[in-house]
């Protein structure tokens, strides 16, 4: 096999995403089990619980009788092969879970990112372009709203508004009630309606997620304007963009093939991050759209001290941030030859 | 980095008074220094107690209640300026705490290299990678729900940030000409980091922070609204919005305390950019916290 | 231009055609059937629909509305067992022995008919699986006298068995189908993962999907041949915020809303919707600590006492909302042995006062404990808990306020550290012996760290009541019971919640019943549709 420095890099990547991986999964668990409560009483109600020999069944079954590291060292084996544990609240296993969760949280981070970075660089790009003009403050001013709005009130208010008052939107949830998802190929609604040619389901899960996914990318969009913006201005003061706009090249070529380009770097990083932060922290959003995905069960299963679903939970969210930075990092290689790894 | 060169609190002196005059950085100066004001005056402006339950519940806004009442019949227009006291002090605490902790680690990261910087790296890797509600809610149930355990929370989340800012800030100054000339003449480490290279990074940083007070009350009221932050009965916008949630139909419970949080975090996000741009347009730092959105 | 029109003329169209797309799909009707379906919103409380394991209310429900029982009750009546799988029931003088002949002709939902040897698994199934619910069978073994016929045995006098039978943990399950599917009537049990796909039971509805976090599906049943008259096609039960309830039943998204409180249901207009509210059978209480080591505040007597009187019981049902009554004991007012309406404690700031004075306590105002994230019914704790600290503090009574999530406050309360505590007790069976919890050294008296020794003449007339047969004889001894503990226990009962169940005009029979919320038989479709 050819060791090229890149796959060497992409290995050592690895392996410190491993142990960043395992390192997480011993955080996650050593907290859940240092928060006071047992879980035990919290899962089984409270008469169960009084009853010694119900409690005894419930805690062999979960291996919660057993010494801590007993525990972990188990759940690391099961791990590996893939077994991620029994969600002591929904009882069936946390990957199955996770499987109908994150394809959730998917469907309203990928909506979300692809409308902010085409409204956002868009923005960004024109504000840059047309700076101290009228189009640059207000292109400003929106973004810097979009920023400061606290999500969980404008998705209230988006709530009441257009599906209450103005009946614009459909109520709560990923489809209206009794209707069946189409069949699972992704878990991603909209995308398994359009490839079983469900065309009303498409549109029925199209517009359930209108609303989730709009006030989540006003902040996104916000964000994306801003950093587009800085980044694009600082590349159109460098030398080498004067030099070109100086040889007589056209505003648009100056624009995608240098100055985009080179802002790229900058606004992936801000992409991959906030894509990152969708996936991962939609809490507040999915509460008020009942939408299950892996923001309420992060929430139930941390109230509930459900410790397979948090470590679950832990391990997606780690598994996330690491492969958008390792993607991310790429990228800058792919684009910016400068940063290269040698 | 050219434009990092010369002194930079000379810049500091004449660009900022020219930074707030423009629309923007005059307007978030202005609203931000009524909030300010409404947290100082404190109860001399409040035209009722907030945790007097003696009305009438849930009427809708009139004369006597501007902003009507709430489920317990407290008057909302009087909690909602309580909550200055609560959330923006706390938010500015916090933001302080962060750059601090992440500042030191991220200086000694930077400066002593090596196996120091791994190891800050790695930590700082793993906290990035853990779900902040998770880490709230384990923090809130062990400690028990209270805004200082709150901010203990959001800071464990906060801190990497700012160690990664001021590490990268600070490698890129310490190959720089009039550093190594000053080690060469002499310089311990120590005198190093304190004489040349602090002064340089402390700028942007403060931008960052700056920037960072609006995200802070952001995270924070979050936390509330999920009840892991202020304790009841105290006033926080957060829970008064999670309060709302359950009385939908009196959309005053909620909207409220909403702009309350809305109008401070656009006051000192217009002053962060404006601070920003009169001082260096590029220093677009990435932030990059996992929120919770 | 830069060519920045173009990304903007993209989302525009983008936009256009999602906006016209979504026109089109939210025309979509639910439901898979051509009759009428019924969509229920409800907060879910739900982790399984095994009839052996499932003790939460979501559960019940679904459960009630597949299975049968031995017994059962009709609308909201708790006071008389009506037949049900057992056409009748007879119990022993000594209490101890409860015959049951069963119906004849019932089948299952695969056709297959109901008999004794089913019942018999189905109730050996609860009790050695040792899930949640088989502390109802506790000391109880079933046997079946012949084909026709089933009996229970006591160890103890047991006569609140017949209260106890129709709570659809007990349902009966389809034998063969169960073991064949993994059951047994032991802890080695495993048809849990077939039973929350399939429903195997004879009651009128059977499951068509299930997800535990989201929704449950149920068909009509169509071998069913029971009393009930199911009257849709499928009911979709879907676990919704009760903020969002109120918009949904609304606009009518949804036709039933479970969990709205007071306040949120005199926002509805009523002209669409019919709301039928009443009082629960939940009793929210307050107790004070009586351990000495863990506050010599709460333990003081004369402190209890000021407590009792300080509190303003009509300003709490001010926050609980119309339909919600106050008790007068612990048992609520729907159960034989609770105190009628003239004994309500009243307000005595006075007293308090003067209480307060003789008990000469000082030191650290003692915390009072509650689920933070806990709403019983829509009515919030922390609401509850922040209108008592309120009142308290109008009578010269101070407490801090000390929520913690329920998972963790649920650990404090069980091991008897709240110092108060602010709770609730729903009645596993609508039969007061279930209140002897409240008794000196009985499930919640432990917690309240208070021992038989401390109040002896209460936990006589506890014992007393526990021996009595006679349901007249019963009912007297249990309100004697309760008297002596208002008079000198540490529980205050504050507000029975009312429940608000909002339904669109189409539909009719939907009555709330404290042990299965709705009667999913019973519910039907107005105007003959």
């Amino acid at each position: 096999m050819v060791s090229s420095p890149l796959v060497r890099y992409l290995l050592r990547r690895l392996g410190v995403s491993a142990l960043l991986i395992v390192g997480v999964t011993l955080v996650t668990f050593v907290l859940t089990n240092l928060v006071p409560g047992d879980p035990v009483a919290a899962n089984l109600g409270q008469r169960a619980a009084e009853n010694a020999e119900t409690v005894a069944a419930y805690r062999a079954h979960y291996g919660l009788d057993r010494p801590l590291p007993v525990q972990y060292a188990t759940y690391l084996g099961n791990l590996l092969q893939g077994d991620l544990g029994e969600s002591q609240q929904t009882h069936r296993p946390v990957l199955v879970d996770l499987q109908s969760a994150v394809p959730a949280t998917l469907e309203i981070a990928i909506g979300a990112i692809v409308l902010s970075v085409l409204i956002g660089v868009g923005f960004g790009v024109v504000a840059a372009v047309r700076r101290g003009r009228l189009a640059d403050s207000a292109l400003r001013l929106v973004s810097l709203v979009g920023i400061s709005v606290p999500t969980f009130w404008l998705a209230l208010v988006a709530f009441y508004v257009f599906s209450f008052q103005l009946d614009l939107a459909p109520g709560s949830g990923r489809l209206a009630p009794a209707t069946t998802p189409p069949p699972h190929v992704t878990g991603l609604y909209t995308l398994d309606a359009l490839l079983a040619g469900e065309w009303e389901t498409f549109g029925d899960a199209l517009a359930h997620l209108m609303l989730p996914t709009l006030v989540l990318t006003l902040y996104t969009v916000g964000l994306l304007t801003r950093f587009t913006r800085s980044a694009v201005l600082e590349v159109l003061e460098q030398d080498y963009v004067r030099s070109a706009r100086a040889k007589g090249l056209p505003g648009r070529t100056v624009l995608f093939r240098y100055v985009l380009r080179a802002a790229m770097v900058p606004i992936l990083t801000v992409v991959g991050l906030a894509f990152g932060a969708l996936l991962s922290g939609t809490v507040l959003v999915e509460e008020i759209f009942s939408w299950p995905g892996v923001g309420s069960y992060a929430y139930q299963a941390a109230s509930h001290l459900d410790l397979p679903a948090v470590m679950g939970v832990g391990l997606f969210v780690g598994i996330v941030y690491l492969v958008i930075n390792l993607i991310v990092d790429l990228l800058y290689g792919a684009i910016d030859p400068r940063v290269r790894v040698t | 980095m050219s434009r990092l060169d010369g002194p930079l609190r000379a810049r500091f002196r004449t660009r900022i008074p020219q930074a707030w005059r423009t629309p923007l950085g005059i307007t978030g100066a202005v609203v931000a220094l009524v909030w300010i004001l409404i947290a100082v005056l404190g109860p001399a402006l409040w035209p009722y107690d907030p945790l007097t339950q003696d009305f009438a519940r849930l009427e809708p806004p009139t004369g006597a209640h501007w902003f009507g009442t709430d489920e317990l019949g407290r008057d909302v227009f009087t909690r909602v300026l309580a909550g200055a006291r609560v959330t923006v002090p706390l938010a500015v605490l916090l933001v302080g705490l962060s750059v601090v902790i992440g500042g030191v680690l991220g200086l000694a990261a930077g400066f002593f290299g090596r196996w120091v910087d791994e190891t800050v790296m790695r930590v700082t890797d793993l906290v990035m990678a853990f779900p902040t509600v998770i880490l709230a809610m384990v923090v809130a149930a062990s400690l028990g729900a209270s805004l200082l355990n709150a901010v203990l929370a959001a800071l464990v989340v906060s801190w990497p940030a700012y160690a990664r800012v001021t590490r990268g800030l600070v490698v890129g100054i310490r190959q720089a000409d009039y550093v190594l000339a000053d080690r060469l003449l002499g310089f311990s480490p120590l005198r190093s980091l304190g004489t040349d290279i602090v002064p340089m990074v402390t700028g942007p940083v403060l931008i960052l922070a700056s920037l960072d007070i609006g995200t802070a009350t952001l995270l924070l009221s979050g936390l509330s609204f999920l009840g892991l932050g202020a304790k009841p009965p105290t006033a926080e916008w957060g829970s008064m919005v999670a309060t709302a949630i359950q009385n939908f139909d009196s959309w005053w419970m909620g909207v409220f305390p909403g702009l309350a949080i809305l109008t401070v975090v656009m006051a000192f996000n217009f002053l962060g950019d404006a601070l920003r741009d009169a001082l260096d347009p590029r220093t677009a730092g990435v932030l990059g916290k996992a929120e919770t959105r | 231009m830069f060519g920045a029109s173009r990304p903007v003329a993209l989302v525009a169209a983008a936009a256009a055609v999602a906006l016209a797309v979504a026109a089109c799909g939210s025309g979509a009707s639910g439901g898979g059937g051509s009759g009428p379906t019924l969509v229920i919103d409800s907060t879910f409380d739900l982790k399984t629909v095994d009839p052996g394991r499932e003790y939460e209310l979501t559960g019940q429900m679904l459960t009630h509305g597949m299975y049968e029982t031995l017994l059962t009750f009709t609308g909201d009546d708790l006071t008389t067992p009506a037949p049900g799988l057992a056409s009748s029931y007879e119990l022993s003088p000594d209490a101890k022995t409860l015959t049951l002949p069963l119906a004849q002709g019932r089948v299952f939902s695969d056709g297959s008919p109901v008999t004794a040897d089913d019942v018999v698994f189905s109730l050996q199934r609860v009790s050695g699986m040792k899930g949640n619910p088989s502390f109802l069978l506790d000391g109880v073994t079933v046997a079946k006298a012949d084909d026709t016929t089933v009996v229970l045995t006591s160890a103890e006098p047991n006569a609140a068995l017949p209260f106890i039978l129709p709570n659809p943990a007990l349902s009966v399950v389809n034998s063969k189908v169960v073991t064949a599917n993994g059951g047994t009537t032991d802890d080695k049990d495993g048809a849990e993962k077939f039973l929350n796909t399939t429903s195997a039971g004879s009651g009128p509805y059977t499951l068509k999907s299930l997800d535990v976090a989201s929704q449950a599906v149920l068909t009509k049943n169509a071998a069913y041949n029971g009393p009930a008259k199911p009257a849709y096609d499928n009911i979709v039960i879907r676990n919704v915020q009760a903020a969002t309830q109120a918009l949904n039943v609304q606009k009518g998204d949804s036709q039933v809303a479970l969990d709205l409180s007071g306040d949120q249901v005199s926002g509805l207009d009523q002209g669409e919707l019919t709301v039928t509210s009443g009082a629960s059978a939940y009793t929210i209480f307050l107790f004070l600590n009586q351990g000495a080591d863990i506050s010599t505040t709460t333990s003081n007597a004369q402190y209890v006492s000021a407590v009792k009187k300080a509190i303003d019981y009509p300003g709490l049902l001010q926050v609980a909302g119309t339909g919600s009554v106050q008790p007068a004991s612990m048992i609520p007012t729907m159960i034989a042995g609770s105190l009628p309406a003239a004994e309500v404690p009243k307000p005595d700031p006075a007293g308090a006062a003067a209480a307060l004075a003789a008990s000469g306590v000082s030191g650290q105002p003692p915390k009072l404990a509650y689920p933070s994230d806990f709403t019983l019914l829509g009515l919030s704790f922390q609401t509850l808990a922040e209108r008592l600290q309120s009142q308290l503090a109008a009578a010269g009574i101070t407490v801090e306020l000390a929520p913690a999530p329920v998972a963790t406050e649920l650990d404090n309360y069980r091991n008897g550290k709240e110092e108060i505590g602010l709770w609730y007790w729903g009645p596993d069976f609508p039969d007061p012996s279930n209140y002897l919890a409240f008794a000196p050294d009985g499930l919640i008296g432990k917690r309240a760290n208070w021992p038989a020794s401390a109040a002896p003449d209460i936990d006589s007339a506890a014992k007393a009541a526990a021996a009595a047969v006679d349901p007249a004889e019963r009912a007297g001894l249990y309100q004697e019971f309760q008297r002596s503990l208002n008079a000198g226990g540490p529980f205050i009962p504050l507000v029975q919640p009312a429940t608000n169940v909002v339904t669109a005009k189409s539909v009719t029979g939907a009555a709330y019943n404290p042990i299965w919320t709705l009667d999913l038989g019973s519910v039907g479709v107005a105007g003959g549709q």
